[in-house]
């Protein structure tokens, strides 16, 4: 952790040599993704609910989801841009370093222009908070702050997974879009309006079920189960293995030749 | 037990062929086929603690794999290295804080930051005291000359100071060993002769045994006592550089100046040619000695002046590199 934020400050210390630029595509990402929203609210003007489902319970859940994948985009860019890692070369340093390899491509990139995204994810969260017709109390309140741990580990051991993939292929595929991005869009409504192979899909084989699912209706008193508090934090279980296919991939890694 | 030793080591790499023609790409991708580049078959060679080799050989030779599996980057086929005791990749989180590598083509400094910022976090990355790392450092400038251009952004560096300060940050940590990939690639002849001397510097003083690749000779002659040369994955040869330069190093470039003519039919004689105001001739030294060719070319002609070369380095490795047809 400690290297990280020593790492953090570098960043940070780059970034600042380009102050102009930073901010004008600071803005520009804030309108470019208000979009996303736009569309939620233009969608619920012409229909009440979807599903049984009402605008502000939509964008609590698109919240949540844009909220973990922005602060992994943010703060873990280093393992989203893996492939660039590998192409250019610069993985044979940080094997080089004695630290954990993991954590040493975590730390290989901060995106502060992400930021916006992720500010942008907080504000809607907030007014979705503040608006929904739910009566907050501390379990629901755990909860919420369970599906958005979660949906920061999620999205990371899917970005991990998709990284490992780059050992095999040297450039990553479609196939990691199709996971960061394609999951992500689904992932943005409660997955209970899709069809049944949807969301077993969501719920056993990527658990975005249980970051955003499971849990709303928790909150919404559609459930009264106490295991729905909890069932956000099955999705850390995800992470080990994705750990594991990591490593394992990294003895596969034959570098690029110079 | 050396301090390095590299037994029989092999790498081969796997290439898909990539097919031509309209659907090129979309075959390639369901039907994958390998070629197999053999980058080393073969190399064993041990090095002893606080040796500097020079390691050459053509492009495509096998000398950045060779390295590369030495600082544990990548694992060989077959085969061992044990350096301190220690197999680089098996045990790299201990290994890698002992040895410093330099890629010439490749940089470990934060491009839009002052080298000193870099260097600050390189102590955290390899958790060195204050006390020590203040010590290194401050030789470091001293030795290498960085007072001036360590507060400047490295992006704004020239080649030269960049590739100091590189070694610098390479040395941060105190390793045993130093890795150098063509350290001298691009520099200019104030900041190559810079290089080597530190470079020199520093394993007398420090006992740091370094390994360079290179493909500017004139770094081996100012560096390297021994040489390990390598072609196709294969070594060739593994010596001091004079015995090279004995075996190979043969002919002499012997321009006289002369307005007379002469055509020497002597099989010592490799060329002759004419030049403005003499002649030029290529001897082979191994048919003739130097003062009998003298007097053999006075006998005939009047000599105004004489100038003697003894051939370059570079032209010796492409001698050798014909003769083992590399």
């Amino acid at each position: 952790m400690g290297l990280y934020f020593k790492y953090f400050k570098i960043h940070f210390k780059s970034e600042l040599q380009y102050k102009l630029s930073f901010m004008m595509s600071f803005i520009s990402q804030f309108f470019v993704f208000f979009g996303y929203y736009f569309t939620i609210i233009c969608l619920f003007d012409k229909f009440s609910n979807i599903k049984g489902f009402t605008l502000y319970e939509v964008l609590l859940t698109f919240g949540i989801i844009q909220f973990g994948f922005s602060f992994c985009e943010t703060f873990f860019r280093g393992i989203d841009q893996f492939d660039d890692l590998i192409v250019a070369g610069n993985f044979d340093k940080l094997l080089l370093r004695p630290r954990n390899i993991l954590l040493q491509v975590f730390c290989e990139q901060v995106s502060f222009i992400k930021l916006s995204r992720l500010l942008q994810s907080i504000i809607v969260l907030v007014i979705a908070i503040i608006n929904i017709d739910v009566i907050w109390n501390i379990e629901k309140i755990i909860t919420l702050i369970f599906m958005i741990i979660s949906s920061i580990f999620i999205f990371l051991s899917i970005l991990i997974i998709t990284a490992a993939y780059c050992f095999y292929t040297i450039k990553g595929l479609e196939v990691r879009n199709v996971l960061t991005y394609g999951c992500r869009e689904m992932a943005q409504y409660p997955i209970g309006i899709f069809k049944k192979g949807f969301v077993m899909f969501f719920t056993l084989i990527v658990p975005f079920g249980f970051i955003n699912y499971y849990p709303l209706l928790f909150i919404l008193g559609k459930e009264t189960n106490k295991l729905f508090i909890i069932c956000p934090l099955i999705t850390l279980l995800y992470l080990i293995p994705s750990i594991i296919i990591f490593y394992k991939g990294m003895e596969k890694y034959s570098s690029v030749g110079s | 037990m050396s301090f390095i030793e590299v037994k029989h080591i092999k790498k081969t790499f796997k290439v898909p062929i990539k097919s031509d023609g309209k659907f090129g790409a979309l075959k390639t991708f369901f039907n994958r086929k390998y070629n197999y580049i053999k980058a080393i078959s073969d190399i064993s060679f041990s090095i002893k603690k606080g040796e500097i080799v020079g390691y050459i050989g053509p492009n495509g030779a096998g000398k950045s794999t060779t390295i590369k599996i030495l600082s544990g980057i990548l694992v060989p086929d077959s085969g061992n290295v044990v350096i301190d005791k220690m197999t680089p990749w098996i045990d790299r989180k201990k290994y890698v804080s002992k040895i410093g590598v330099v890629f010439g083509q490749r940089s470990q400094l934060w491009w839009d930051i002052p080298a000193i910022d870099s260097f600050n976090l390189l102590k955290d990355i390899y958790k060195l005291e204050d006390s020590e790392y203040q010590k290194t450092l401050n030789e470091l400038i001293e030795l290498l000359n960085l007072k001036d251009i360590i507060n400047i952004p490295v992006r704004q560096l020239s080649l030269g100071n960049r590739m100091k300060c590189e070694i610098a940050a390479s040395l941060i940590h105190r390793p045993k060993i130093l890795f150098l990939d063509e350290p001298t690639i691009g520099l200019d002849a104030v900041s190559k002769k810079i290089v080597r001397e530190f470079i020199k510097k520093i394993n007398k003083q420090n006992k740091v045994t370094v390994i360079l690749t290179t493909h500017d000779m004139a770094d081996i002659e100012a560096l390297a006592k021994r040489i390990i040369l390598i072609g196709k994955g294969q070594l060739l040869y593994d010596g001091s550089l004079t015995k090279l330069k004995r075996k190979y190093d043969y002919l002499r470039k012997i321009t006289v100046i002369t307005k007379d003519k002469v055509k020497l039919e002597n099989d010592c004689v490799v060329e002759q040619n004419t030049i403005d105001d003499g002649i030029e001739f290529i001897i082979d030294i191994r048919k003739i000695e130097i003062n009998e060719f003298i007097k053999l070319i006075s006998s005939k002609i009047s000599i105004s002046d004489i100038d003697i070369d003894s051939g370059n380095i570079d032209e010796l490795i492409v001698k050798l590199y014909e003769d083992f047809k590399i």
